[in-house]
C-alpha cells in the first residue's frame, strides 16, 4: 500500500518561519515535521510514499532524497489550490487503495496502522479535541462517519477530522469531477462522497498534533522530546553536568561547567558553553554555538545559530542562521499576538525570531514579539512589537 | 542429504555497540561465535551440508568458517541482499536446498533438539519460556501447529516459537504467497500460518534454547555454555598461580604467579594473565588479551586483543575488541539501592532485570587513568575517556568524554 | 558516459539488473535496456528514464543477463540505438560504455561479410565483431575482437552458445567485478551491486574477465590468468539521486550551505578560538614551510589561485600555483616546499603524477580531496577530506566551494602557527566562516533574479568575466562554468589586463560580467566598467548589497555579500554558478553531462 503526503502548502500562520521553507520542514526535536511522519509511516510497513510538493519544494527534496529504504516520489502541485487538488496530482502513481495524510500533522504509526487494517474501502482517522471548531468537526454514528462540518461557527461536536483518510483508487474520479467544479479541498470531497451514500468507517487516532501557530512548535517540541534517542556524542569536557534524558550529536562539544537538564536534544557540530545552561525542553540544531553564561529553556533553536554570552532565552523559537549577540534577553510572559489578522492570547511565550536575523548586543525583546526574517536590530534596542521581515531597527 | 540452513544475515541493532563491526551471529560466547555453537551441535546431530544466509558484514562469517574444511563439512554462502525478513531470507536459497532444516543463527540450539527436528519432517521447534512477552507464541493442538501469534503484551501461553524449522521444497510456494507483515517484512511465521491451514505442521518441544535479544543476554548465554565446558589447559601456568574448577586456557597463553582463576572460565590463545590478578567465574577472555596486576574480572566477556592491565575492576560487563583500560579504570555494576538496573537502548528505557550490570563497551575504546564507568553504560566504538572522567548512559561512537 | 551491468548467478536477473541500473542512472538517463538469456537473448529497450523500461518489462525468465543505461554519444536517442545490441544472428549481446573511433571502417568490413546493422551506434559493431571472431570460445572471440577496436570502452558480453558465462573487458572506462556467493557481477560502478556483495575486484585496462556463477577469472592481454586482489568495501557509498531537481548540477549548487558546514565540522572551534586538522596534517603544517606549491587541474586550479591570495596574505609565505600537467614535467621541485594537490576525485591522472614527482623530489605533500581511500590520499603525507558528498554534475560546484573553504582553513591555521594572526582576529575569521552558509542561502533565494540576467547572456557569442585581486580567479571560474555547460565562448581576465590586448575582442555583443566588490581596487573597477561601456558592451556587475554607486555604471546588477578584505566571496561564486546553469538551461544544453567532458579525468 502507498501513502500520499500533502506537503505543498506554505503555512502562512507560521510566518516568518515559513518564508523560506514549507511548513512541513519546520523542526521539532531536531527533525522536520515531515520526517516524523516518514518515521511513523516506515513503521507501518508502507514502503512507498508519494509526496505532493509545491511551496519551496527544493527544501524538502534536498533534505530527504530516498529515506531509509522508503521510496519517495515527488509530485509538484504547481498552484496551491487546495488539498483535494493536491491529492489529484498523485493520480498517476496510485493503482490501489492508499492512505493520504497532511505533511504538517504529526501522527503515530499505530493510528496509521488502524486505517490500513480497517476492512472498509473508505476510512477516516478522527480525534477527540477540546476545541473542535477550529477544524473539520465530524459526527459519527455507529463508528461510521455521518457528517463533516468544516470550521463550524458554534462549538459543536467533540471529534475532529485529522485529515487522514484511506481511499480506494476510484476516489480519483470523484476528485476530478469536483475539481472541474472548482472544489479543491478534501473536506468538501468527503462531504460529497457522504451525500453519495459512501460508507466511511472511522478510527480514533492515538497521538495527533497539529502545528498552526509559531508557539505550537514549542509545545509539540516538548512532546516529541519525550521520545528522543538518549545518547551522548561529541566531546564532553570535565565538570559538565548532564541530567535526565539528553541526546547530543556527533562532533558537538560541551565545555566545562555547562549544565544540561533533559529532555534536551543537541544536534551535531555544536559548541555549548563553557558554563552554559540548557534546560528542558529545548532542541538545539546542528552547527550552533551557545556562548558562556547563556540560559536557554523550553525553546526550539534551529541550525547554524549563534547565541552570544549572557543571553536569556525561554519559551522561544529561533530560526536557522540567526545571530544573537551577547546579552540578548528574550522576556517570557503572556502576550496577545497578531497572526494573519487574528489576535491570539498566548501564555508563557518568549521571542519568535525568523531566519538569518542579526541582533546586536544588549537587545531586549518583549514576550510574544515576532521578529521577521533577515532583520537587523542594533544594539541596546527594546523591541515591543512585531518586526517585519527584512527590516532594520536602528 | 538434508541440508542445514543457518540464518546469519542480521545486524542485531539491539546489540549495539557490539554489532557495529560484526554481525550478531559472530558475537562470542565462551570464546566461540554464537553461530559456531550451532554449527558444532548440528554437526554432532549428523548434518554435513550447510548453507549460511549472510548479508551484514558477511566477510566476518565467511573468513571465519571458510568452506567448512576445518570442520570436515561443506559450507556454502548465499547473500540475502536486502533485510526483508526471515521468509525472504529462506526464499533466497530455493535453488540450493531440497529437504532442509533452518536455524536462526543467533539462537543456540542443543544437539539433541536438532536431531529431533531432523527426524520430524515439516516441523517447527517450540520451547516453554517463563516470560514469553518478547516472543511469538504458538497455539498447538495434538502436537500440530494451529497458529503462530506475534508477540503480545499478555500472552495466553508460555510456548514460544523457538526459531528452528524443518521444511521441504514446498515451503517456497508458500513463501511466495506470504505478504508483508505489519513491520514491513516477509516473516516465516506468516508463511507457516498459511502452511498450517493447508496441511499438518508438526511441533517439537525443545529441551534447550538460548536466545540473545539484548546485550546482557550474552552474559547469560556465556554462563550457560561455560558450565558445560571441560577443563583444558594448553598454555603455561607458573608455579604460584592458582587455577580452580573448570578452566580452559588456550595455546601460548601465560598465567603468571599470583593469578587466581576460579572456573568456569575460558581464556583464549596468546594471552598474558597476571601477575596477581583475580578472574572469577563465568568470565570469557578472547585471544591476545592482557589481564594485569591487581585486576579483578568477574562474570564478563572480554573480546580479542583487549587489555585490562593495571588496577582495574570489570564485573558483569562486555568489553569489545582492541580496548585498553587505563590504570585504575573501574566499572560499577551494582546500584547502591540494589534495585534492577534500567538501561536506555535506542531511546527506550528497558529493565535489564539484572541487579548487576556493568558496561557494554564496543571496540577500540581507550580509557584514561582512574576513569569511572557507571552501571549499565553503553560505550560506542573508538570512544576516548579522559583521565578521571565519569561515564554514564549511552556514549555514541567516536566521542570523547574528558 | 553510460552505465553497464552484467549478472550471472542464481537470482532472477531482471530484478538484479534493474536495481543495478537504477543505481547507475546518474551516468546517463536518455534510454535503457536489458538482455537476459533463457535459451535465447530476451531483449527489452526503452527510451527515457529507467522507470519507463521498468513499467514495460514483463517477467523475464533467466539468471544471466546484461543491462545498460545510456547517454547518447553516437546516434540519436532511439529504441534501436539503445543497448544491449545483438549480433546479426542474435546469439551475442553486448553493452558498451565508451567510444569506438574506428567504427565506420569496422562496420564496412563487417557489412561486406554479410553482417546487418540496425542502429547508428558504434557499439553495435562490437557485437558483430565478436560474432565474426567466434569459433566456439567466447573468451577467445572477445580477445580477438578487442584487438581490432580503436577507442575506449568497457563492455559486457553474453552468448547463447555459452550461457554459463559473462565476459567483461575494459580500456580506459571503468569496469568493476563484484564477487558474490554463487553469483558474480560486473558494473561501471560499485553501487550497482553493493547490496548483494561488498567484495570488489578492480579490472585493469586491457584485462578481460570471465565470470561464471561460482568463479571469476581475469586474463591479461597476453591471455594469461592474473591473480587479482579482492577488496572489501566498507565505506558508505552515497546514493546519487537527483530527487526532484531537474539536474544534478542544480541540486549540488543548492547543497552548498550544507556542504560548507560539513567542511567546517569538527575543524573550527569558536570557543577555543582555533582550527584543528587531523594529526598528520597538523604535523605537516607545524613543520618548517618556506614556500608552498599548489598543483591542480581545471576548477581546482582556480581554487588554488584563490588559495594563493589568502595563504600569502595570512602567512607571508610565497605560494606558487601550477597546472598539474605542467608541474609534472616542467615544475621546479624543491624539497623545502610544501606541495598541496587539489583533486576532488583523488584520481585525476595529471595531479597524481604531479604528486608522485613532488614526493620523489623530497617535498612534503598534502592533498585536498573528496574521496576517502582514493589514490591521492595514499600517495601524500597527509590529506584533508572535503566531505562534500558525491558530486555527479561534471561541472564542479560544491566541490569548488569546499576546496576554497579548506584552503581558507589552511591559510588561517598556518597564519596562527607563524604568529601572523592573533587569536582575536582568528575569532573574527571563524565567525565569518560560520556565517557563509546563510549568505549562500541568500543568493539561492535570488535564483529568479539570476535567471533574468541569464536571459541577457543567452544569445551571446562570447562573454568576458573580469575582476581584481581574489576576484580575478573568481572571474576565471565564472568563465569556465559558462563555457563548460553552455558552450558559449567565455574568458576571464584580470581587470587591469583588459587594456593590454583583450579589449580588441570587445564588441557591442560581448557582455562583460564584472565582479565589483568594495575592496581597495573598487574605484579602478569602476573605471574598467567605464572603459568597457565605452566600447558598447553590456555590463553585468556583481556587487555588494549596500553598494549604491554601481547602478550608475553597470547595466545590470546582481548583489551578494562581499568577502572580507582578501577573503573571496563564496556567495559570488554561487551567483556565477547559477548564472552559468541558467544560461545553459535556456540554451537547452545537456547540463549534467556536457559534450566531450568526463568527470574525474583519469585519462591523460
Amino acid at each position: 500500500m502507498k501513502a500520499v503526503i500533502l506537503a505543498a502548502g506554505e503555512g502562512k500562520r507560521l510566518r516568518p518561519f515559513t518564508e523560506a521553507m514549507p511548513k512541513v520542514m519546520l523542526p521539532v526535536a531536531n527533525k522536520p515535521i515531515l520526517e516524523h511522519i516518514f518515521d511513523a509511516i516506515k513503521k507501518t510497513g508502507i514502503d512507498e510514499i508519494i509526496t505532493v510538493v509545491g511551496y519551496e519544494k527544493e527544501v524538502i527534496m534536498d533534505y530527504f532524497k530516498d529515506y531509509k529504504g522508503l521510496k519517495i516520489t515527488y509530485i509538484t502541485q504547481d498552484k496551491q489550490l487546495g488539498t483535494a487538488h493536491a491529492l489529484l496530482q498523485a493520480k498517476d502513481e496510485i493503482n490501489e487503495s492508499f492512505i493520504v495524510l497532511a505533511g504538517d500533522n504529526i501522527i503515530d504509526n499505530k493510528s496509521i496502522q488502524k486505517l490500513i487494517l480497517d476492512r472498509s474501502e473508505y476510512s477516516i482517522l478522527v480525534k477527540e479535541h477540546p476545541h473542535p471548531s477550529k477544524y473539520g468537526v465530524v459526527f459519527l454514528e455507529n463508528q461510521n462517519l455521518v457528517e463533516l462540518v468544516e470550521k463550524p461557527e458554534e462549538e459543536i461536536g467533540k471529534f475532529i477530522s485529522t485529515g487522514i483518510y484511506k481511499f480506494p483508487k476510484t476516489v480519483f474520479k470523484k476528485l476530478e469531477q469536483l475539481n472541474k467544479q472548482g472544489i479543491h479541498d478534501l473536506s468538501s470531497v468527503v462531504q460529497s462522497l457522504l451525500k453519495d451514500g459512501i460508507l466511511f468507517s472511522t478510527n480514533t487516532a492515538d497521538s495527533w498534533m497539529d502545528i498552526v501557530y509559531p508557539w505550537d512548535l514549542i509545545q509539540v517540541n516538548e512532546i516529541m522530546l519525550q521520545n528522543i534517542k538518549v545518547s551522548t556524542g561529541g566531546t564532553i569536557e570535565k565538570n559538565v553536568s548532564i541530567k535526565g534524558d539528553v541526546s547530543i550529536g556527533k562532533d558537538t562539544k560541551i565545555y566545562s561547567g555547562s549544565y544540561i537538564v533533559g529532555p534536551i536534544i543537541i544536534g551535531e557540530g555544536c559548541e555549548i558553553g563553557p558554563n552554559a545552561c540548557i534546560f528542558p525542553s529545548t532542541s538545539i540544531g546542528d552547527n550552533s554555538v551557545i556562548h558562556p553564561f547563556t540560559e536557554i529553556q523550553n525553546s526550539v533553536i534551529m541550525n547554524n545559530i549563534h547565541i552570544g554570552s549572557n543571553s536569556f532565552i525561554r519559551n522561544s523559537v529561533v530560526a536557522r542562521g540567526s545571530i544573537l549577540r551577547h546579552n540578548f534577553t528574550g522576556s517570557s510572559g503572556e502576550s496577545i499576538i497578531e497572526v494573519e489578522g487574528e489576535f491570539k492570547k498566548v501564555k508563557n511565550i518568549g521571542s519568535l525570531i525568523g531566519e538569518d536575523c542579526t541582533i546586536e548586543n544588549h537587545v531586549v525583546v518583549d514576550p510574544g514579539c515576532i521578529i521577521g526574517r533577515k532583520c537587523n536590530i542594533c544594539s541596546m534596542k527594546r523591541i515591543r512589537n512585531n518586526i517585519q521581515s527584512n527590516s532594520k531597527v536602528m | 542429504m538434508v541440508k542445514c540452513l543457518i540464518l546469519a544475515a542480521g545486524e542485531g541493532k539491539r546489540i549495539h555497540p557490539l554489532t557495529f563491526t560484526r554481525p550478531k551471529v559472530m558475537l562470542p560466547i565462551a570464546n566461540k561465535p554464537i553461530i559456531e555453537w550451532n554449527l558444532l551441535n548440528a554437526i554432532n546431530a549428523g548434518l554435513k551440508e550447510f548453507v549460511f544466509v549472510v548479508a551484514y558484514k558477511s566477510e566476518m562469517v565467511r573468513n571465519y568458517f571458510g568452506n567448512g574444511e576445518k570442520y570436515k563439512v561443506k559450507i556454502e554462502y548465499v547473500n540475502q541482499g536486502e533485510p526483508k525478513g526471515t521468509a525472504h531470507a529462506i526464499g533466497v536459497v530455493e535453488k540450493f536446498v531440497d529437504d532442509f532444516i533452518v536455524l536462526c543463527g543467533d539462537t543456540i540450539f542443543g544437539e539433541n533438539d536438532i536431531k529431533n527436528i531432523l527426524n520430524t519432517k515439516k516441523s517447527i521447534g517450540l520451547y516453554k519460556l517463563d516470560n514469553p512477552n518478547e516472543y511469538g507464541i504458538v497455539e498447538t493442538k495434538n502436537d500440530k501447529v494451529v497458529k503462530i501469534y506475534e508477540k503480545m503484551d499478555k500472552p495466553f501461553t508460555d510456548i514460544i516459537n523457538a526459531g528452528i524449522y524443518h521444511f521441504d521444497k514446498k515451503v517456497f510456494d508458500f513463501i511466495k504467497k506470504t505478504s508483508k507483515s505489519s513491520r514491513g517484512e516477509y516473516e516465516i511465521t506468516d508463511t507457516i500460518n498459511i502452511m498450517a491451514e493447508k496441511s499438518d505442521v508438526s511441533s517439537v518441544m525443545l529441551e534447550e534454547w538460548r536466545d540473545v535479544v539484548y546485550p546482557w543476554h550474552l552474559l547469560d548465554a556465556n554462563e550457560e555454555v561455560l558450565k558445560k565446558l571441560d577443563k583444558k589447559i594448553e598454555g603455561t601456568i607458573e608455579k604460584n598461580a592458582t587455577i580452580k574448577g573448570k578452566v580452559v586456557i588456550g595455546k601460548n597463553t601465560i598465567v603468571m604467579n599470583g593469578s587466581y582463576i576460579e572456573g568456569p572460565v575460558a581464556i583464549g590463545e596468546n594471552c598474558k594473565i597476571g601477575p596477581n590478578c583475580y578472574i572469577r567465574p563465568y568470565t570469557s577472555i578472547g585471544d591476545g588479551c592482557h589481564i594485569g596486576n591487581a585486576c579483578e574480572v568477574k562474570n564478563s566477556i572480554i573480546f580479542d586483543s583487549s587489555n585490562i592491565p593495571h588496577q582495574n575492576y570489570v564485573g558483569d560487563s562486555i568489553i569489545g575488541s582492541g580496548c585498553n583500560f587505563g590504570a585504575g579504570t573501574k566499572v560499577a555494576n551494582l546500584r547502591l539501592d540494589k534495585n534492577n538496573i534500567i538501561v536506555t537502548l535506542n531511546g527506550k528505557k528497558i529493565d535489564s532485570k539484572r541487579r548487576k550490570l556493568g558496561v557494554i563497551m564496543g571496540d577500540n575504546v581507550q580509557t584514561g587513568i582512574n576513569s569511572m564507568i557507571n552501571i549499565g553504560s553503553f560505550i560506542g566504538n573508538n570512544v576516548s575517556i579522559g583521565p578521571g572522567a565519569t561515564v554514564k548512559g549511552v556514549i555514541e561512537p567516536d566521542s570523547k568524554v574528558m | 558516459m553510460c552505465g553497464i551491468i552484467g549478472y550471472n548467478g542464481f537470482r532472477d536477473a531482471d530484478n538484479v539488473i534493474l536495481d543495478g541500473l537504477k543505481k547507475l542512472e546518474y551516468r546517463g538517463y536518455d534510454s535503457a535496456g536489458i538482455a537476459i538469456i533463457d535459451k535465447k537473448q530476451q531483449v527489452y529497450k526503452e527510451i527515457g528514464e529507467i522507470k519507463n523500461l521498468e513499467k514495460k518489462l514483463p517477467k523475464i525468465k533467466g539468471t544471466i543477463g546484461i543491462g545498460h543505461t545510456r547517454w547518447a554519444t553516437h546516434g540519436g536517442v532511439t529504441k534501436n540505438n539503445a543497448h544491449p545490441h545483438l549480433s546479426t544472428s542474435g546469439k551475442i549481446a553486448i553493452v558498451h560504455n565508451g567510444i569506438i573511433e574506428n567504427y565506420i571502417k569496422l562496420r564496412e568490413n563487417l557489412e561486406k561479410k554479410g553482417f546487418k546493422f540496425v542502429s547508428q551506434t558504434d557499439s553495435e559493431i562490437i557485437a558483430n565483431l565478436i560474432e565474426d571472431n567466434y569459433r566456439g570460445n567466447l573468451k577467445d572471440a572477445v580477445f580477438s575482437a578487442i584487438k581490432k577496436l580503436e577507442g575506449y570502452y568497457a563492455i559486457v558480453v553474453t552468448c547463447t552458445d555459452e550461457p554459463d558465462k559473462i565476459i567483461g573487458a575494459r580500456l580506459q572506462n571503468p569496469l568493476v567485478i563484484g564477487v558474490g556467493d554463487n553469483e558474480n557481477f560486473l558494473a561501471s560502478d560499485i553501487p550497482a551491486f553493493l547490496k548483494y556483495t561488498n567484495r570488489v575486484v578492480y579490472l585493469d585496462d586491457t584485462e578481460i574477465c570471465v565470470l561464471t556463477k561460482k568463479d571469476v577469472k581475469v586474463y591479461n592481454k597476453d591471455e594469461k590468468i592474473v591473480d587479482k586482489k579482492e577488496n572489501v568495501i566498507d565505506w558508505n557509498i552515497q546514493d546519487a539521486e537527483k530527487s526532484g531537481f531537474p539536474h544534478f548540477m542544480l541540486k549540488e549548487i543548492y547543497d552548498q550551505p550544507d556542504t560548507i558546514n560539513q567542511v567546517l565540522r569538527g575543524r573550527i572551534s569558536e570557543i577555543h578560538r582555533n582550527i584543528n586538522f587531523n594529526e598528520n596534517v597538523e604535523n605537516l603544517l607545524n613543520s618548517n614551510i618556506s614556500s608552498i606549491q599548489i598543483v591542480a587541474c581545471g576548477t581546482s586550479y582556480y581554487a588554488g589561485l584563490i588559495g594563493k591570495y589568502i595563504i600569502e596574505k595570512f602567512t607571508d609565505t610565497p605560494v606558487f600555483v601550477e597546472f598539474s600537467s605542467e608541474y609534472r614535467y616542467f615544475g621546479l621541485k624543491h624539497e623545502s616546499s610544501l606541495v598541496i594537490a587539489i583533486t576532488q576525485s583523488g584520481e585525476t591522472l595529471d595531479t597524481l603524477a604531479a604528486l608522485r614527482e613532488a614526493k620523489n623530489s623530497g617535498c612534503k605533500t598534502l592533498v585536498i580531496t573528496n574521496v576517502i581511500g582514493s589514490t591521492a590520499t595514499r600517495i601524500s603525507d597527509a590529506y584533508i577530506l572535503m566531505q562534500s558528498g558525491l558530486e555527479i554534475g561534471v561541472a564542479a560546484t560544491k566541490t569548488f566551494t569546499s576546496q576554497i573553504i579548506v584552503l581558507l582553513l589552511i591559510a588561517l591555521k598556518l597564519g596562527m602557527i607563524k604568529n601572523k594572526i592573533s587569536a582575536v582576529s582568528l575569532y573574527e575569521y571563524i565567525r565569518y566562516l560560520r556565517e557563509i552558509p546563510r549568505k549562500v542561502r541568500d543568493v539561492l533565494d535570488k535564483n529568479n533574479e539570476i535567471l533574468d540576467i541569464a536571459k541577457q547572456l543567452k544569445n551571446a557569442k562570447s562573454v568576458f568575466f573580469i575582476g581584481r585581486g581574489v576576484n580575478y580567479p573568481l572571474s576565471l571560474e565564472g568563465a569556465l562554468k559558462l563555457k563548460e555547460i553552455s558552450y558559449i565562448h567565455a574568458e576571464g581576465f584580470a581587470a587591469g589586463e583588459l587594456k593590454h590586448g583583450p579589449f580588441a575582442l570587445l564588441t557591442k555583443s560581448t557582455p562583460v560580467v564584472v565582479i565589483a566588490t568594495k575592496d581597495s581596487t573598487y574605484d579602478k573597477i569602476l573605471a574598467n566598467i567605464g572603459e568597457v561601456k565605452a566600447r558598447g558592451s553590456q555590463v553585468i556587475a556583481i556587487a555588494e548589497i549596500d553598494d549604491t554607486e554601481i547602478e550608475k555604471h553597470a547595466d545590470f546588477v546582481l548583489r551578494a555579500p562581499g568577502g572580507s578584505g582578501v577573503l573571496p566571496s563564496i556567495p559570488i561564486i554561487v551567483i556565477l554558478q547559477l548564472l552559468a546553469y541558467h544560461v545553459a538551461d535556456l540554451r537547452k544544453c545537456s547540463i549534467d553531462k556536457p559534450r566531450n567532458l568526463a568527470k574525474s579525468v583519469t585519462v591523460e
